[in-house]
């Protein structure tokens, strides 16, 4: 009887591991020692843009720097989120799919029956509020599939139709661009903010221009788009 | 007893090394693992730690969050909010390539029957 001789260094590569962990460590460190000794008084383009916040009359920074500053960015980052759902419903649009749903109880049912109106009622307010509280478009987005999600693995019979999603996005999608396009008319600038956005408005629900409405917009598209992905990893064939 | 934790350079230094921390944990289980799912996560993991490492290393033990209102107007007393809104960046598309991701696993899985990465050799002739 041989006893096989297993060797640890080929069950854990050790070397390269304690290599990269050093490598790392210094690289970290370095990064630490310059941002701790930085110099407190110096201007980051954070505190410019903070500056420059209140000229759009947006009570959320954070907002304003992702729909307005880097708008253009938000509009690329819409677009891979979109390539990533159509790769993804080409890629799992099959008629042989295997079953990964089972019977849900009466209990799940009922429940999630109840909290599906609370939950989209959640989202819609993450979304609208996105200028003037933490939240926006892309969290309200998400929690909105959330609710698509609980009915998915609730109800077998449940799916959103397509035709929904697919005018969903579709109107969102031309709609940045419109707004965007706009703006280039009035103000020479691709998303300028033409409508009104005095600063005596900030912290109303009614303030900000166009920043909301972009929101809003991709609220709406981000929500499709999650549950497109949702339902295309999680649906069963029809005729099972 | 939590005072010492209130300091800047200990918040810094627990930041560094437990994204750090984190991050090897990802790359351990990416270079060791060989059901493909499990790479997956790894990557996710790996994608948190920078994501927590960003956040963490602008994060200002006084400052405020950056939203204004009447009272809060002095812009110097808040919290930078360029890496909050890179990092939702991050996060979105990481999600995405994440899905896509797993939408390829779960193909190759329908066609061939193999999660291991070491017997995918299809395309090895």
């Amino acid at each position: 009887m041989s006893v096989k001789k297993i060797s640890l260094k080929r069950e854990l590569p050790t070397t390269t591991l304690s290599g990269f962990a050093l490598s790392g460590l210094l690289v970290l460190t370095i990064l630490n020692i310059l941002l701790q000794n930085m110099p407190s008084k110096i201007q980051t383009a954070g505190d410019a843009l903070l500056k420059l916040n209140a000229t759009e009359g947006v009570a959320n920074a954070v907002t304003t720097v992702v729909v307005f500053f880097r708008g253009f960015d938000t509009l690329g980052e819409i677009a891979v989120l979109f390539i990533a759902s159509l790769g993804i419903g080409l890629m799992l649009h099959s008629n042989s799919r295997c079953n990964i749903k089972s019977e849900s109880n009466f209990m799940l049912q009922t429940a999630s029956k109840l909290l599906f109106p609370i939950i989209i009622l959640f989202g819609i307010y993450v979304m609208i509020y996105g200028h003037l509280s933490p939240g926006g478009g892309f969290q309200g987005g998400v929690i909105i599939a959330s609710a698509v999600l609980l009915l998915l693995i609730s109800h077998k019979a449940f799916e959103v139709p397509h035709s929904v999603i697919v005018a969903l996005e579709t109107f969102a999608g031309v709609s940045y661009v419109l707004i965007g396009l706009i703006g280039l008319l009035v103000l020479d600038i691709f998303l300028g903010n033409f409508l009104p956005h005095d600063i005596s408005q900030m912290g109303l629900l009614l303030s900000g221009g166009i920043i909301p409405l972009i929101y809003i917009i991709v609220g709406i598209k981000v929500g499709s788009e999650m549950s497109m992905i949702v339902q295309n990893l999680i649906k069963r064939d029809h005729d099972v | 007893m939590f005072e010492f934790f209130n300091q800047p350079e200990v918040i810094k230094v627990i930041v560094t090394f437990g994204s750090m921390l984190l991050f090897f944990v990802g790359l351990f289980g990416l270079l060791t693992r060989k059901h493909i799912i499990k790479i997956f996560i790894s990557i996710a993991i790996m994608e948190s730690a920078v994501f927590l490492i960003f956040i963490g290393l602008t994060f200002k033990l006084d400052f405020i969050a950056p939203i204004l209102d009447s009272v809060n107007v002095e812009a110097s007393t808040m919290n930078d909010p360029i890496p909050h809104a890179m990092i939702l960046t991050a996060i979105v598309i990481g999600m995405a390539v994440l899905a896509l991701g797993v939408s390829f696993a779960i193909e190759y899985f329908k066609l061939t029957g193999k999660t291991d990465i070491d017997e995918m050799n299809e395309m090895r002739h």
